[in-house]
């Protein structure tokens, strides 16, 4: 976790060089947009972390391939205060920050290629703090862009050597930087800033951009040592002689010209000139993460006290910069933070009038002449800085208490815990308005987030806590390890998917490589080919670690919502992935699943009937079976039917219920549609479903939830679904709800429900119920131990009706008091299927 | 644009006879069946089409002379695995389309399967059309048009190149299967309502019982 601290949000644009319009790729598919490539690369930069560089926040997708970065950012850099830090101390210290940045970037592949003094920042301590070291990373190495990347001045002489990168508009490769710059070429950079620094002066001022490559070109051709060159240069010989000779030698090792003998950053970190600052150095320890082990209060710093027993703080502590810089941002958006609003106030998108956009000349391809677009060719290189004021004064009067609640008092429900808000005067209204609502309330979230970021430090030992405020809502932030939390991954999960083979070519390769370009594609994120990378991987060590498994067409959709989620953590997609199938799908990816398939939508069938016996009929009646339309719904868990803005609400609630859940939000999902399906026939049914109709995704979940309360377990009793769970690890869990837990888990007695065949289920149109649920829901017998959903106000009638069907004989030789006799007539039978 | 060849939307088809025939696509995973249907129901074709899961249904109609032909139409997956449910979409129907892409062989051996599988399982009078997909992306061509049209030949199906992306050929693969399919009282092949796949309804059963023509 990165702090707030004093740190601003600095925001930066450019544009991505457009494909030209008619091209397409091998594959006949048009090319993935530069912007969308972009992105993709960008998530793993914000995973990125280290006190020398600043913190990658977000990039959005502007119009016209316009790309707008947030980024950590400070107002003090080298350029900025040149002055002060020519002291040759000052000048080693800033020197090894950068190189120690450089050598965290470079530890994974990442080269800066973009050093100059406008980007090494200090924070508030003075500490250097590398900005903009993404970009050519992010950009394919300067590929997917129209601008060059790097100062000139700074450009190591390897980096001009190479060709540049040309765009054949009509070849069908996409261009791609083969040979990309390493770690040395930033060595170089470093060298060139650091001798401007020394000497106060900037290098070859008044030069043309070709006179300074001429320059640079030179050195590759002489003996001479470049420093001297460049000091002959700009009349700095004298001034070179007043360095002493360490500081040359340094500059010399980093401006030298064959990059074998030039060293890298991390071999320029062990240099004598840094001996004292190395001996000085506390070691660099990355923060807390989900699910480590280590000790969070080692370098808890307790109050000092003064004389009459008062801690010595200044009152006006600004709890807001203990807070993550995300969660900051994050609660800067909602609190108004508009990245177009402000390039536009910056004057960096210059809104004109649509008439005056209207191209002079367009072909038939598509190609459009004579409209300039804005800058669109360069990159700006200024960074606005975001104000934090609006998001500040919302806050403002959020006591202090908030910002530290007590997660001990686990008997108060989690509305009761919600503090009492002044300006919003109470927060409890707020949990109970509609998720859009609750998603862009910032106090609300404010106060959840905090909440859960401190559930989620104490999981698994919080687990209970954290299914609790689940049940109220999950923000949107904390998403990804709530979902992991819920799904009770815990465990080396890095050092389990990083032992799984997810590079052997396999006979399944063929088949997610076609699935994979047709997941979800809309989304920005998994459209990237980042993100189809990184799906190929997930799936391939989900089939190849579940040998008694295979991979079905669908298995794609149901990775999609975790990858998503956990773009930048495989590992935790993984697990979220391997922990969800078993609990939802078991042996659904058998390779013959018929008979759990059919089963799972002959149950499915019974359900509907139960709840819905009209529509129960006239489905049945017209040949609407579940066969034909609900395979995809179940076997994704809809996430092949929904789109993920959906599907992560659907599944919020989804993965607190148990392994029946699903098979009441397919019910609710028909009753949603049920006038319409009442009176249409077979095709406009099918055809209904053939693409899911827009649907009301809350009011969806509301009724799974009823349906699934007013079920009795034992109607939705599976005889494959999964076996009991181990007792060892019931034990470990804290005891969940009723709800959550499956049928399958409970104590079975003589009174259970038994497995019949599969024919003679499917014959059947309703479902049967186990005698005990029998005996509890009519009352037949004394209190008994709750085992049964259906709760229920006290002295409030039976909920069951039973109708005894046997022969008058049976009847008269035992019968229970509060049964009614029939004599048995099916017809009769058969329109009584909802016994409430 | 995609309807040119005279398919029209259901209700606008009154006078003349109606006849509904029951047709099933099959050909392996993304060789351009949804998207085919998609092309001839919708005139749309959509770059990142969905994968198939299960089955999906569509309906559309053509005119020929004074007959209007209802094709109900089941897109099916292709994944090898999704296999056994295929008997249950093309049973009873009356025409099938087996697709490959042309630009890959697996998939037109793949084709091969499905056709001596209909073959053999299938309604005996069932319509058989074989559709080369992507022929737009002919420059990466590894099945060659002669080859797949003797194939045709010998096991007498229809047989075109389509491209679901340009809309070549594809409302015109659809209406050569119409105008192959019989059309006479008694003529098509009957539709045996297995359970299990009971798709007619009250009001339709009339028209679709016995899978011809009022
Ligand atoms: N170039 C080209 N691509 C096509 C054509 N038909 C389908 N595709 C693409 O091929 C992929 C698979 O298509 P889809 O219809 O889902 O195949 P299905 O699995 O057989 O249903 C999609 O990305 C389509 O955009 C075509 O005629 N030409
Ligand atoms: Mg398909």
């Amino acid at each position: 976790m990165t702090m707030l601290g004093k740190a601003e949000y600095g925001v930066t644009t450019f544009f991505t060089r457009s494909h030209p319009n008619d091209k397409c790729g091998a594959n006949g598919l048009p090319l993935t947009p530069n912007s969308v490539k972009v992105l993709g690369r960008f998530q793993g930069l914000k995973h990125l972390k280290h006190p020398q560089i600043c913190k990658y926040l977000d990039i959005v997708k502007d119009k016209h391939e316009r790309m707008v970065i947030v980024c950590e950012h400070y107002r003090n850099c080298l350029s900025s205060k040149s002055s002060t830090f020519s002291s040759r101390e000052k000048l080693t210290e800033i020197a090894y920050g950068v190189l120690k940045g450089l050598a965290y970037l470079n530890s994974i592949g990442i080269t800066h290629r973009n050093l100059s003094k406008d980007n090494i920042l200090f924070d508030a301590e003075g500490q250097v703090k590398l900005a903009e070291y993404g970009l050519y990373y992010m950009t394919g190495y300067g590929a997917e862009v129209a601008f060059p990347i790097g100062m000139p001045q700074y450009l190591a002489p390897e980096v001009l050597a190479e060709a540049p990168i040309t765009v054949d508009e009509h070849s069908d490769v996409e261009p791609e930087v083969l040979n990309p710059s390493g770690p040395k070429v930033d060595v170089w950079s470093l060298g060139m800033i650091l001798l401007e620094m020394m000497c106060a002066q900037d290098l070859w001022t008044g030069l043309t951009m070709p006179q300074i490559f001429h320059k640079i070109f030179a050195f590759l051709k002489t003996d001479q040592s470049p420093l001297q060159s460049i000091a002959k240069d700009n009349s700095l010989t004298e001034t070179l002689k007043t360095l002493t000779p360490d500081v040359v030698e340094f500059l010399n090792k980093c401006l030298t010209v064959s990059v074998k003998h030039r060293p890298s950053p991390s071999e320029l970190l062990k240099d004598d000139i840094f001996t004292e600052l190395r001996l000085k150095e506390v070691p660099y320890r990355n923060g807390f993460q989900l699910f480590s082990t280590e000790s969070r209060c080692k370098d808890l710093e307790l109050p000092v006290y003064g004389e009459n027993g008062t801690i010595m703080q200044d009152f006006d502590f600004d709890h807001l910069s203990l807070r993550n810089m995300e969660e900051v941002y994050y609660l800067w958006r909602l609190a108004g933070g508009d990245l177009e609003a402000l390039l536009r106030k910056e004057g960096l998108v210059i809104t004109k009038p649509p008439i005056t956009l209207l191209p002079s000349f367009c072909t038939n391809e598509g190609d459009v002449f004579g409209q300039r677009r804005d800058r669109a060719e360069l990159l700006d290189s200024i960074v606005i800085t975001a104000s934090q004021e609006q998001l500040r004064n919302r806050l403002s009067e959020v006591d202090e208490k908030a910002y530290y609640p007590l997660l001990e008092d686990e008997q108060s429900s989690m509305t009761s815990s919600l503090p009492l808000s002044p300006s919003s005067s109470d927060l409890t209204n707020t949990a109970s308005l509609p998720l859009v609502i609750k998603e862009k309330d910032v106090e609300y979230q404010f106060h959840r987030i905090i909440l859960y970021e401190r559930l989620l430090k104490a999981y698994p030992y919080k687990r209970a806590h954290i299914w609790k405020e689940a049940r109220v809502d999950i923000p949107p932030l904390v998403r990804a390890p709530v979902w992991a939390a819920l799904l009770e991954v815990e465990g080396d999960i890095e050092g389990l998917y990083n032992s799984i083979d997810k590079d052997t070519i396999t006979p399944t390769d063929r088949q997610i490589e076609v699935d994979i370009p047709r997941c979800h594609q809309y989304h920005e994120l998994l459209s990237s080919p980042t993100a189809h990378v990184k799906f190929k991987r997930v799936l391939k060590a989900w089939v190849v670690s579940h040998p008694e498994y295979v991979y079905w067409q669908g298995l794609d959709s149901l990775c999609a919502p975790f990858l998503a989620l956990n773009f930048t953590n495989e590992a935790l997609a993984y697990a979220c992935l391997t922990a969800f199938i078993p609990k939802y799908l078991h042996k659904i990816f058998l390779k013959d699943n018929s008979q759990v398939i059919q089963e799972y939508l002959a149950v499915f069938s019974h359900l509907i009937a139960f709840h819905d016996p009209e529509l129960g009929n006239h489905l049945d009646g017209i040949g609407f079976i579940p066969d034909l339309y609900a395979i995809p719904w179940f076997l994704t868990m809809y996430a092949h039917v929904f789109p993920l803005h959906k599907i992560v609400h659907l599944w919020d609630t989804l993965l607190l219920g148990n392994s029946s859940f699903p098979l009441c939000i397919g019910v609710a999902i028909l009753q949603q549609f049920r006038d319409r399906l009442l009176s249409f026939g077979f095709n406009e049914c099918i055809l209904l479903f053939s693409d899911m109709p827009e649907i009301d995704i809350q009011r969806c979940v509301q009724d799974s939830i009823k349906i699934f309360c007013s079920t009795p377990k034992s109607a939705t009793y599976r005889q494959h679904a999964r076996p009991p769970k181990k007792a060892q690890k019931e034990e470990s869990r804290p005891n969940l709800s009723y709800y959550s837990r499956d049928y399958n888990d409970q104590p079975s007695t003589d009174l259970s429900m038994e497995p019949i065949p599969i024919e003679e289920l499917k014959r059947e149109k309703v479902p049967r119920i186990s005698a005990e649920d029998l005996i509890e829901l009519g009352e037949l017998t004394g209190p008994a131990h709750s085992k049964s959903p259906t709760k229920r106000k006290q002295n409030s009638k039976p909920m069951l009706l039973v109708v005894d069907v046997r022969t008058d004989s049976d009847w008269l030789k035992q019968h229970h008091v509060t049964t009614c006799k029939s004599s048995y007539k099916p017809e009769w039978f058969a329109g009584v299927q909802k016994s409430w | 644009m995609a309807n040119r060849a005279g398919a029209q939307r259901p209700n606008g088809a009154t006078q003349g006879k109606i006849c509904q025939f029951k047709l099933v696509l099959l050909g392996e995973s993304a060789v351009g069946k949804s998207s085919l249907v998609l092309r001839f129901v919708k005139g749309q074709f959509h770059e990142y089409q969905e994968s198939t899961i299960g089955a999906a249904f569509l309906t559309q109609t053509v005119c020929l002379d004074d007959t209007t032909v209802k094709f109900e139409i089941w897109d099916t997956a292709g994944q090898e695995r999704y296999h056994s449910l295929a008997p249950m979409y093309y049973r009873g129907a009356q025409a099938a389309i087996v697709v490959y892409d042309i630009t890959n062989q697996d998939t037109f051996g793949r084709a091969k399967t499905w056709v001596k599988e209909l073959q053999r399982q299938a309604s005996p009078n069932i319509v058989i059309a074989l559709a080369g997909n992507k022929s737009d992306l002919s420059n990466k061509r590894m099945v060659e048009y002669e080859e797949a049209q003797a194939y045709a030949e010998e096991n007498s199906l229809l047989f075109m190149e389509t491209s679901a992306k340009t809309a070549m050929n594809v409302n015109d693969i659809f209406l050569a299967i119409a105008k192959k399919l019989p059309k006479n009282e008694g003529g098509g092949a009957a539709q045996p309502r297995q359970q299990g796949m009971k798709i007619n309804n009250s009001e339709t059963s009339q028209a679709s019982e016995g899978g011809c023509c009022k």
